[in-house]
């Protein structure tokens, strides 16, 4: 085996490197900072999340001018092609939009511990790892890094009952499942002596499907698999999700809700649709079934429930369902609706936790938590009314907003590889979920509440990020073709 | 001049955007001068129409989501043109309508309009079907919330939401049924799909798929459920528009797309459509009979009218075709204006219910001298449009089927037993005055929404050539495919 590093290697995960060593200087600062009983021991929440902002901008920058493609590195440790850099660069924005909506909570919420953004931050570095590995020991060590993070970020809010619960509920059924994954990689390692993707690749390539010394090989991807899709909180494992939803505190659960999902998809388009392609028969079943479940789990869970948290959180289980199909379908249309979707639905959660996030009465601070609350928008503040309105139009599918071009593609891709029973059950379950976004939309319209409440004016950052989230939900129709193809050119690259 | 026609209303909108929510006048102004342009601006497409030619005119094409070869490709033949024409006119006579009626978020209530005008015009006019499919759905929001925030009553939310679900879920295996199609042939484009033949178990299967999603538009008797209650909750300028256009998007649809597309198909289930029609006819006559309700009496008959309409698409000959043409567009003008005389006497005494009507025509001689005539027209009185349109229907079942036409001409005499009754209970007979005190006429700006109505059905009932000739070459070319 080759040790010796070439420049490309560490110039193309300059991105990485870049942040890392930002967040050591920003941890060093704050932590000398924080201390000074000069200053009085600062408050550095506002600082360090400018500069937290200040870094993720640089790296954007720096993952986008990359000009390294389609090379592995690091003895073939991590892999920077197009189709990476693209999904790093949407999960920068979508953190760096996050960065954004924390501005106004931790004002409000006084949250004054400046650890908080460097978690987010180590987060980020497990999932862009996560995306660019190539390997089983990289994979896992990416995704322990983010899983970790999260669940002291969920925990973070200590003097809340539901945070601490939520965290360690969060912790111990997380720790299951990595040991899950763990022992499904040591099972294919077992049986195929390498963790290398292209190796395993290559070894699997005429597998012979009634040989039974295969069976590790398809146990060990079975529980990959599971453990995949606890992460994913697809529906047989989803009970976990609409707790630690409710539990963590909310500008957490919005990061929960829009950063680390497209990371775990990139996780299983690299492992499940390259390396344990061969075993497709096999592990299709399984995903079959996570689809059918999560979309019928979602959208009926979500009729029930009274608090936004929870109905968002088992909106999550019904969307996780729908790109489950796209995974089922396993072709490039499936990839690229798949990608697609994701980032849709990107957008689309980021409109709706900032609109959570930012809805502050005048009278006690206190932000909304429940459905019925909703009354008083449309009224005190009719342009975050409209907002509402557009997302979760957005949300339910109806055309011609964004939302509808995503499902639209899924099931494209469904229909296209005659998966008709998939697409059917999820056309009649987004009938369904279509019930309590439009119970959202009634809430703020329909029924308006007799007394005047002020709510607390709005950030200039939140709402910037809110109307250019609505604004692309809505003009995306006029000029569909700019996302389409930049998507394309990448998932292009991915199949050659 | 398409593109025009749809970006007009947008412009409207745009500009009512910037305008503060406090000078309603101001935003009532512009909406009334936007819709008003629209339709001037329809009215000469119908005047530079080709009468001698089949083809699509004015056409226009703009690439739009090149990678899966779906484009904006617009065009009209004698089919579409009095769909655009009666949809502009009648969110101008709606706009006019709600002047002093609507008091909450005006701002809103006129953009729904606009936006909403807009995207009829596109439906109509555009020929590639999913863009088709995502316009047909659009209209579910304005409508939705129209219906919602609007509407009068506390049952307005069980309302809105089965006007919303119910088209939904027939619209999404529309939806699916288009993949199919775009994934057999790689295009989207209608003068494509035209050229292209399915087998006849895919074709039959396709046809039940964009049926599903057309009859609950129409709608057909087991899915109208959600009709009578729509349309008492709306507004009354949201029940004519729903009456007036929105129903009409169902039938186009039928005869656009499942005629032509799947001619083997409409033939072979011709007799299902002809028995859910006579089924509507009958049924919905004879609960027309034991409303209470104003508006949910109009409704129902907008129900029995479009069974009409689809008996007469269903003939496959040219008089049961243009025939059924002439319905919709009379029915158009006809149950729209009855939507409006509702909505005079619901804007004077808040309440729909006949009980509390009687003696009008002691009080108010002019509303009930409209009232009257459009419930004639309603009947199918010589003269009027629908006696046209309704007329040429019969003589087109005739030809394929004696029963039904048998069975479609009761529908004509039940509907003159309702109509003639609601006449007599709320217009004739003692004055109420125990129950209201206080009446006034029509005003004027009553009198200017009803008599272009009057005038429209009068001109359809006397000279309904004029209406006709667009549509013979088209309709003609349609048949020669079946």
């Amino acid at each position: 085996m080759n040790f010796l590093l070439s420049n490309n290697d560490y110039l193309s995960i300059l991105p990485e490197l870049f942040l890392f060593s930002s967040l050591n200087l920003i941890l060093i600062y704050s932590v000398i900072y924080c201390t000074s009983p000069l200053l009085d021991f600062p408050i550095l929440i506002n600082n360090i999340s400018w500069l937290s902002i200040q870094t993720l901008i640089i790296v954007l920058l720096l993952n986008i001018n990359n000009y390294c493609c389609n090379i592995t590195i690091f003895n073939n440790f991590l892999i920077i092609d197009t189709f990476g850099n693209l999904i790093k660069t949407f999960v920068l924005i979508s953190t760096i939009s996050i960065f954004f909506m924390s501005l106004n909570y931790n004002k409000y919420e006084f949250i004054n511990n400046f650890e908080f953004p460097l978690l987010v931050i180590l987060t980020i570095l497990g999932t862009v790892l996560l995306i660019s590995s190539y390997d089983l020991i990289s994979m896992y060590l990416a995704l322990e890094l983010q899983s970790f993070c999260s669940y002291i970020l969920s925990a973070f809010k200590r003097n809340s009952e539901f945070s601490a619960e939520s965290g360690l509920k969060y912790f111990i059924l997380g720790a299951f499942s990595s040991g899950f994954l763990l022992f499904g990689c040591s099972l294919i390692y077992g049986f195929t002596g390498t963790t290398n993707y292209e190796q395993i690749s290559l070894l699997l390539i005429d597998i012979d499907h009634n040989y039974t010394n295969n069976n590790g090989i398809i146990v060990g991807s079975v529980f990959i698999l599971i453990s995949f899709l606890f992460k994913l909180s697809a529906a047989p494992f989803h009970l976990w999700s609409p707790d630690i939803y409710e539990g963590s505190p909310t500008i957490i659960t919005a990061f929960f809700a829009i950063v680390p999902k497209i990371g775990l998809l990139v996780f299983f388009l690299r492992l499940f649709f390259d390396p344990l392609y061969a075993l497709f028969i096999s592990w299709e079943s399984v995903l079959l079934i996570a689809s059918i479940s999560s979309m019928i789990i979602g959208s009926f869970g979500a009729i029930w429930q009274i608090k936004l948290k929870r109905l968002l959180a088992f909106s999550a289980i019904g969307h996780v369902g729908y790109m489950l199909i796209a995974l089922c379908c396993c072709s490039i249309e499936s990839i690229y609706s798949l990608i697609f979707y994701s980032i849709i639905y990107i957008t689309m959660s980021i409109s709706s936790f900032s609109l959570l996030l930012i809805i502050r009465r005048n009278d006690n601070l206190k932000r909304i938590k429940y459905i019925e609350d909703l009354t008083i928008i449309a009224k005190s503040n009719p342009f975050m009314g409209i907002c509402f309105a557009i997302t979760f139009f957005s949300i339910a599918g109806v055309p011609p907003l964004a939302g509808f071009f995503s499902k639209m593609f899924l099931f494209f891709s469904a229909i296209s590889q005659s998966a008709y029973f998939l697409s059917i059950v999820g056309v009649l379950t987004s009938v369904v979920s279509c019930f309590y976004y439009l119970r959202i939309i009634q809430v703020t319209y329909f029924e308006q509440s007799g007394q005047w409440i002020t709510l607390k004016k709005v950030n200039k950052e939140t709402s910037i990020l809110l109307s250019v989230s609505c604004l692309i939900l809505v003009v995306f129709f006029i000029h569909p073709n700019l996302l389409i193809i930049s998507i394309h050119n990448s998932i292009i690259n991915l199949c050659i | 001049m398409l593109s025009l026609l749809i970006t007009i209303p947008i412009l409207g909108i745009l500009f009512i955007t910037i305008i503060p929510e406090y000078k309603v006048n101001l935003i009532k102004q512009v909406a009334l001068i936007t819709s008003i342009f629209t339709f001037i601006t329809s009215l000469f497409l119908w005047v530079l129409f080709d009468n001698s030619s089949s083809k699509f005119q004015y056409i226009e094409h703009y690439s739009w989501m090149s990678l899966f070869n779906v484009h904006f490709f617009l065009g009209i033949d004698g089919i579409s043109l009095f769909f655009i024409i009666l949809s502009t006119f009648l969110v101008f006579i709606c706009i006019l309508n709600s002047w002093l009626s609507i008091k909450k978020h005006q701002k809103k209530y006129y953009i729904c309009f606009l936006l909403m005008s807009s995207f009829l015009i596109v439906v109509f006019s555009v020929l590639d079907v999913i863009i088709f499919y995502i316009f047909f759905e659009s209209i579910l929001i304005p409508m939705f919330l129209i219906i919602g925030v609007w509407g009068s009553r506390t049952r307005k939310l069980k309302a809105a939401y089965q006007f919303f679900l119910y088209t939904l879920i027939g619209s999404l295996f529309m939806l699916l049924a288009i993949f199919y199609m775009f994934f057999e042939t790689g295009s989207t484009d209608f003068q494509i799909l035209n050229s292209f033949l399915f087998s006849e178990e895919k074709e039959l299967l396709l046809w039940l798929a964009f049926f599903l999603s057309f009859s609950v538009k129409v709608p057909m008797v087991p899915v109208h459920i959600w009709l009578p209650e729509a349309h008492v909750e709306a507004p009354t300028s949201g029940s004519v528009i729903l009456a007036g256009i929105l129903l009409k998007m169902g039938t186009y649809g039928l005869l656009r797309f499942s005629l032509s597309l799947f001619p083997y198909a409409s033939v072979y289930f011709a007799p299902l459509v002809f028995t859910l029609s006579i089924i509507a006819v009958v049924y919905t006559s004879l609960t027309t009979l034991r409303q209470i309700d104003l508006k949910k009496i109009i409704a129902y008959s907008s129900v029995a009218h479009m069974a009409f309409v689809t008996i007469g698409i269903f003939t496959f000959n040219i008089y049961g075709i243009e025939g059924s043409l002439l319905i919709m567009l009379s029915h158009g003008f006809i149950s729209s204006a009855l939507f409006l005389c509702v909505g005079v006497l619901y804007d004077r005494h808040h309440t729909r219910l006949i009980k509390y009507y009687s003696g009008l025509t002691q009080v108010m001689p002019l509303y009930s001298f409209f009232f009257v005539f459009f419930s004639m027209a309603n009947l199918g009185f010589p003269g009027t449009s629908s006696f046209a349109g309704e007329f040429l229907t019969l003589i087109g079942s005739f030809h394929t089927n004696t029963t039904i036409t048998f069975l479609a001409s009761t529908g004509m005499i039940l509907g003159a037993g309702y109509s003639l009754w609601l006449c007599n209970r709320i217009l004739f007979g003692p004055i109420t005055i125990t129950y209201i005190t206080q009446y006034n006429d029509i005003s004027f700006r009553e009198l200017a929404v009803l008599t272009p109505l009057l005038l429209c059905t009068l001109w359809m009932g006397i000279y309904p050539e004029v209406f006709l000739e667009p549509m013979h070459l088209t309709i003609s070319n349609l048949l020669q495919k079946i």
